[in-house]
């Protein structure tokens, strides 16, 4: 039996834990870059450094059957790239596995 | 008793409800509104289906008169008399109410006397608005359909779109703060072979918008993330495979980022550069916040490698 007024309590536990939680920080950009003839490219720039974008590309690529790669940028840190116009595709993703909040993701090109 | 219930709650969020709506209009109705508010409430308490009727057609004239009252004194005055012509009907089911049950005394003693005095008020004005009124009271009718017949209540969503639609025709200039009333040109875009896009009307899509072509040009190269530059006949072109519908996406980003004002969404702004900062001013509500800076972000290689290098190298 413990008790209850004794026990030690952290009242900064929830901050701490929310602030956890969102490792995102700062806006997602998801841009379309129109290559030869009808094909495109969708990039991803603006991840958090926190996740492992490998792990990410990893499961984009089976889930919207494409390829896709990870590439190293001086300015904008790991940007990630796949084939074809995959826009709507990765903000539902994205979305969905709770990696970013919706307000956080920015989507360019026409 | 339990009617009684049921209906009050109701009654008064409409009363509330329209003397939110204007104060200056409750002020000048408000005896008037006491007493027809009351009605309902008694006719409520007998629960005869005629009565309700005729306490849905009592409100209809009510809300009238408040929105007459705003954009016309003089008017008030005919809305006055209507008053009148929902107190005789009103007196009906108090008698009833007398009969029925005895608990309610207080409150109808109460009514009654504040209906005396409002006749007394009303006799006086009464000759001259018997005209008006008529007029008025077809209108009503007209604009009551929905509900004319029906002892259902209101739904807030109903009533909160009555209140708009007769904002909206009273003054018709709120409209376009509601909707974008801002008419463009739409974008005329054609292709130029198979590589390239030419947006003929850019630099008058710039002058409709008050920015400059640079602006603009810089924040369709960068959301279209090509490259592209305005040739002679001052047409943009473009590199890659546009289509118009295309563009206007990228445009109505455009507008609603750099020229509508994020206040008051009017678009009669002023785009200026402070401290490499871009703010933009509104003319209208003179809001003036800071918008993003324009920025192509991460160019993924698309064209030959190869060529590339021999280029850097």
């Amino acid at each position: 039996m413990s008790i209850q007024n004794l026990n030690t309590f952290d009242p900064f536990a929830d901050a701490i834990k929310s602030s956890e939680d969102d490792v995102q920080d700062g806006l997602v950009h998801v841009r379309i870059q129109q290559r030869n003839g009808r094909k495109t490219l969708t990039t991803i720039q603006g991840l958090s450094s926190e996740y492992d974008l490998k792990k990410i590309v990893r499961a984009c690529k089976k889930e919207f059957a494409c390829n896709g790669t990870v590439v190293e940028h001086p300015e904008y840190g790991e940007v990630l790239q796949l084939q074809g116009d995959q826009r709507e595709n990765i903000c539902q993703w994205l979305t969905k596995s709770g990696l970013v909040k919706p307000e956080q993701l920015k989507v360019h090109g026409f | 008793m339990d009617d009684e219930m049921i209906f009050d709650p109701s009654l008064k969020k409409k009363k509330k409800k329209k003397t939110g709506f204007d104060m200056e209009a409750a002020l000048a109705g408000e005896p008037s509104e006491t007493t027809s508010a009351e009605v309902p409430a008694e006719t409520g308490d007998v629960d005869v289906p005629e009565d309700d009727s005729l306490d849905l057609d009592n409100f209809g004239k009510k809300k009238k008169k408040k929105k007459k009252t705003f954009f016309n004194l003089e008017e008030l005055e005919s809305a006055l008399p209507e008053a009148k012509d929902e107190a005789p009907p009103a007196e009906e089911p108090e008698h009833q109410d007398e009969e029925l049950i005895d608990d309610l005394d207080l409150d109808i003693d109460f009514t009654r006397t504040k209906k005396k005095k409002k006749k007394k008020n009303l006799d006086e004005i009464f000759a001259e608005e018997d005209v008006r009124g008529g007029e008025e009271q077809e209108r009503d009718e007209d604009q009551n359909g929905e509900w004319h017949g029906s002892d259902r209540d209101y739904t807030y969503d109903e009533l909160l779109e009555r209140v708009f639609d007769i904002m909206r025709e009273k003054n018709p200039s709120m409209v376009s703060g509601k909707k974008q009333k801002f008419i463009m040109r739409p974008p005329q875009v054609v292709r130029i072979g198979t590589k390239k896009t030419s947006f003929a009307n850019f630099t008058e899509i710039c002058k409709t918008l008050h920015r400059q072509p640079k602006h603009l040009l810089d924040f369709l190269l960068a959301e279209l993330g090509t490259s592209g530059s305005v040739d002679g006949n001052s047409q943009l072109i473009i590199k890659g495979r546009f289509q118009q519908k295309q563009i206007e996406n990228v445009l109505r980003r455009y507008i609603k980022e750099y020229v509508t004002c994020h206040t008051c969404r009017s678009p009669d702004t002023i785009l200026q550069k402070d401290t490499r900062l871009f703010f933009l001013q509104c003319e209208t509500c003179g809001s003036r916040c800071s918008v993003a800076s324009i920025k192509s972000g991460f160019q993924a290689v698309t064209g030959k490698r190869a060529a590339m290098r021999a280029k850097t190298a």
